[in-house]
């Protein structure tokens, strides 16, 4: 009982966020500049009302609910893998060829990983097999993980004043990284009750965490351009000289 | 062409640290026998994973 009370409240507030973000950022007089935070925040939304929907028709664990959560969950990635873009975007704001780099980076790592998924699929058909949007999801998700702290870093590098970014690039990290660190426990526990218990709970509560984190980002500190020191770092003027 | 080359090695050593952490991570079967899998969402996860596809008939 305290168990479905616990994913219930964690589901609303979920909901409740998301919605009140969505209302904020359309009201807010730079939605331009937010575009991709309001995609991302559109899509957990609408993917949450489907989900909500599925699980008070069909109940948690029915195969039609599973079917509903990780199909959503694969055009969540997606939308994620594109806000990462976007905050790639605006962090090279002001640097054209560091930003012609990051986006061949970008579209070589997506096809990359549906290459790689595509591989993993084939090659354990028939065994331990889940159909190859899930495959291609896991992978872009830990993909997304590794883009984002790449980015985190970049910022550090380039020296980025836009307070704003650095906590939303926070709070996707929150987003992917928690779910991860709690998989690495459950490993490290040999799957000990605990564990399972909070593995469970970890994925709602870092969207939540998430949620939390933009809300401050996007109400309360306010939005700056970009701006570099003359320095640069020299791996990246090495690799975007001509 | 340098730079094409450069950026093909990094995104290739993205993926690959990519999916070794999911590999060490998320790769172990779960004590139900099926890989545990991340998402994103504030909803409850299914305990339920999607049924395999089914297997090519000869």
């Amino acid at each position: 009982m305290s168990n479905n009370l616990i994913s219930y409240l964690l589901q609303y507030a979920g909901i409740l966020l998301e919605a009140c973000l969505v209302i904020y950022v359309a009201r807010s007089p730079r939605r331009g500049q937010l575009a991709g935070v309001s995609l991302y925040l559109s899509c957990l939304l609408g993917t949450a009302l489907g989900r909500g929907f599925a699980l008070g028709t069909y109940g948690w664990r029915s195969p039609q609910y599973s079917y509903v959560y990780w199909t959503t969950d694969f055009l969540l990635v997606i939308s994620a893998f594109l806000l990462v873009c976007h905050f790639f975007r605006r962090a090279c704001l002001s640097q054209d060829k560091l930003w012609g780099f990051v986006r061949l980076l970008l579209c070589f790592s997506f096809v990359l990983v549906a290459g790689i998924s595509g591989v993993s699929f084939v090659s354990h058909y028939g065994g331990l097999s889940l159909p190859y949007v899930v495959e291609f999801s896991q992978d872009l998700y830990f993909t997304c993980l590794v883009l984002n702290t790449l980015l985190y870093l970049m910022l550090q590098q380039i020296r980025s004043i836009d307070d704003q970014l650095g906590l939303l690039v926070c709070g996707v990290g929150i987003q992917f990284a928690g779910p991860t660190a709690t998989m690495a426990l459950y490993h490290l526990t040999t799957g000990q009750r605990f564990s399972a218990a909070l593995t469970s709970y970890m994925i709602p509560m870092c969207t939540v965490g998430m949620l939390v984190v933009w809300a401050y980002a996007l109400v309360y500190v306010s939005d700056r351009d970009t701006k570099v020191t003359p320095r640069r770092n020299p791996v990246l003027a090495e690799v975007t000289a001509d | 062409m340098k730079n094409l080359v450069v950026t093909l090695l990094l995104a290739l050593l993205v993926v690959l640290t990519a999916v070794s952490v999911r590999r060490m991570v998320a790769g172990n079967a779960t004590s139900t026998g099926s890989p545990a899998l991340v998402a994103i969402g504030a909803d409850p996860v299914p305990p339920l994973l999607p049924p395999p596809p089914p297997k090519p008939s000869n």
